[in-house]
């Protein structure tokens, strides 16, 4: 694999990212992407990450710096939707794109990172630990109607 | 990092908001369609934003390492010059594309594309009010005789076929041309203000990161909506077909290689430290980021040609078409292309040269003439920018008129310290401003 580049993700990621979570989950979604990506440009476009490797996009990882949800003032930096290509993962990609997120949430006045994880995903979970997360004491709750 | 908020003097506030009424009348939409479309973002400010973190040193060029600028006396005179008539234009352009956005903005299709062309415009009002601010937060008496207060009327006064670029100039013909804009003209814009983000001149540079935050999404409010329509058109179930997406392209292409200047210019701004790339290697950027604009359009529309195959087979079938073979009824001329760079060009280094679509050349001008109309969209050959191109392209191909002659001609002359419409005797600018 060549040189992999990581960068704020721009309008033209799109169908690549379609391609990265179609190779993931097995759907091609690009009315999802395009909402998504539409949201995090339109509100911080220096914020969310893509690695490209050879003019494609390997992975991505969206977030943004918000605060007063949750009853959490503090600005606080949200990881909420990442992927890499299957075909090149082990690479520290998710490493990269993860530090380059943060530098951004550190820059923007955040103190914190924030993120959710379900718990049957044990990949995510181990990735996640592995980059200095922790259990928050905070609870997710849900209520099926 | 937090961006410093400025508001202009009064009477250029109040000089900007009159504009807004008789340019720019949609715009109280915006607050009643901001909480359904944009619901956690900041609200709108027509402000000037100022960025804090921009280095004190010149960035490239002759002057690389020395203290940047903070007023127009502290540059050589003639970086002055460049710069004042960068200010000028770029104002000019700003308010221009509401002018443009405003014509066809109510003819959107989908609510939210009507939305986001909405707030496209309300922020490139803000622009024009960052550039005003750039021109009157300073003294410019070194370079110019012209007041503040003048430079402001003549930037209000001007209208569509009055504005210092060509691509400024140009009516939209149906909402299309508000899409195509945004993907292909506000790309430049971003390039523009990328390379201006190192400007000599401080107060310059620090405006560029606010604004260039905000084009990244007025391109997605090019792109996106493209992509939903030539999937639609590969569907056969969509109202704009490929085939009006490529003309609207051929329109603006041409327009747009011409924003960055003549191909073989730029270098002085380099030498001033006011930009860091020339004009031609911008260009050159700005021409491969189109491609992959096109490849990722073309993707999706080959996508959905064959919804049934998988991700590779798509992509193999992608690849055959864009080679040149037609796949399964999908042919290289269903897909989107950029045009030869010296298609339809006015001015720069390829001006009035006769290179087709694909560029092939013709030595007589009729057919020429005949082949740009064939390309073009067919409202926008009944403009008066068509036709007025047509007349100087015969001229220049029968040696007529000088090539020069014909690269400053305007379809129409620049009404320029015009008035307010609601009162002729008014100016956008009131009096007491220019003390």
């Amino acid at each position: 694999m060549a040189d992999v580049r990581i960068r704020p993700m721009n309008e033209l990621d799109i169908e690549g990212i379609c391609r990265v979570d179609e190779k993931i989950t097995g759907r091609y979604r690009p009315e999802v992407w395009e909402r998504r990506i539409a949201y995090y440009i339109r509100r911080d476009p220096d914020s969310s990450q893509v690695a490209e490797s050879d003019g494609r996009v390997v992975g991505f990882m969206l977030g943004e710096v918000r605060g007063g949800e949750f009853g959490l003032e503090e600005p606080t930096g949200w990881v909420e939707f990442f992927g890499v290509d299957p075909g090149a993962r082990e690479k520290g990609i998710g490493r990269r794109l993860i530090e380059a997120l943060l530098g951004h949430f550190r820059a923007k006045g955040a103190h914190v990172a924030r993120t959710m994880v379900a718990a049957q995903d044990k990949d995510i979970a181990a990735f996640i630990a592995a980059m200095g997360f922790a259990p928050a004491p905070v609870t997710a709750l849900e209520k099926r109607l | 990092m937090n961006d410093d908020v400025r508001t202009l003097p009064k009477p250029y506030h109040d000089a900007i908001e009159h504009w807004q009424r008789h340019n720019f009348p949609d715009y109280p939409k915006l607050a009643e369609e901001w909480d359904r479309f944009f619901p956690k973002d900041e609200p709108f400010c027509l402000c000037a934003k100022i960025a804090s973190d921009i280095p004190d040193e010149v960035e490239v060029g002759d002057r690389k390492g020395e203290p940047k600028a903070l007023a127009p006396k502290e540059l050589p005179e003639e970086a002055a010059q460049h710069l004042l008539t960068a200010i000028r234009a770029q104002a000019s352009t700003e308010f221009g594309s509401i002018q443009q956005h405003q014509g066809t903005l109510a003819r959107a299709q989908e609510p939210q594309d009507h939305a986001w062309a909405l707030r496209v415009m309300a922020e490139e009002l803000r622009h024009g009010y960052q550039m005003v601010h750039l021109l009157t937060s300073a003294d410019w008496s070194p370079v110019t005789q012209t007041s503040a207060a003048d430079m402001v009327e003549e930037i209000l006064s001007m209208q569509t076929g009055s504005h210092v670029l060509a691509a400024f100039n140009l009516e939209y013909d149906s909402f299309l041309d508000n899409v195509v804009f945004a993907a292909f003209i506000d790309r430049v814009g971003k390039y523009q203000l990328t390379m201006q983000k190192i400007s000599a001149y401080k107060p310059y540079a620090a405006s560029m990161p606010p604004m260039l935050r905000e084009e990244a999404f007025h391109l997605a409010a090019g792109v996106i909506p493209l992509r939903r329509w030539v999937e639609a058109a590969a569907r056969g179930d969509g109202y704009i077909t490929m085939a009006a997406i490529r003309k609207a392209i051929h329109k603006w292409f041409g327009r747009g290689l011409e924003m960055f200047g003549d191909e073989r210019g730029g270098q002085t701004n380099v030498k001033y430290g006011l930009k860091d790339l020339a004009n031609r290697e911008a260009q050159d950027m700005y021409v491969a980021e189109l491609e992959r604009m096109l490849d990722d359009l073309n993707e999706r529309y080959v996508r959905s040609r064959f919804p049934q195959v998988s991700r590779e087979e798509a992509d193999r079938r992608f690849a055959r078409v864009k080679e040149g073979e037609t796949v399964d009824g999908v042919r290289p001329d269903d897909l989107l292309q950029l045009p030869d760079r010296r298609f339809f060009r006015r001015r720069g280094e390829p001006a009035y040269q006769m290179v087709g679509a694909h560029g092939e050349t013709f030595t007589d001008v009729e057919p020429y003439i005949a082949h740009v109309l064939a390309n073009l969209p067919e409202a926008y050959r009944a403009s008066i920018d068509v036709k007025h191109w047509a007349d100087l392209q015969r001229k220049v191909a029968r040696g007529e008129m000088p090539l020069k002659e014909a690269i400053n001609s305007m379809p129409r002359l620049a009404r320029v310290g015009g008035s307010c419409p609601c009162a002729k005797s008014v100016r956008w600018v009131m009096e007491s401003a220019a003390k």
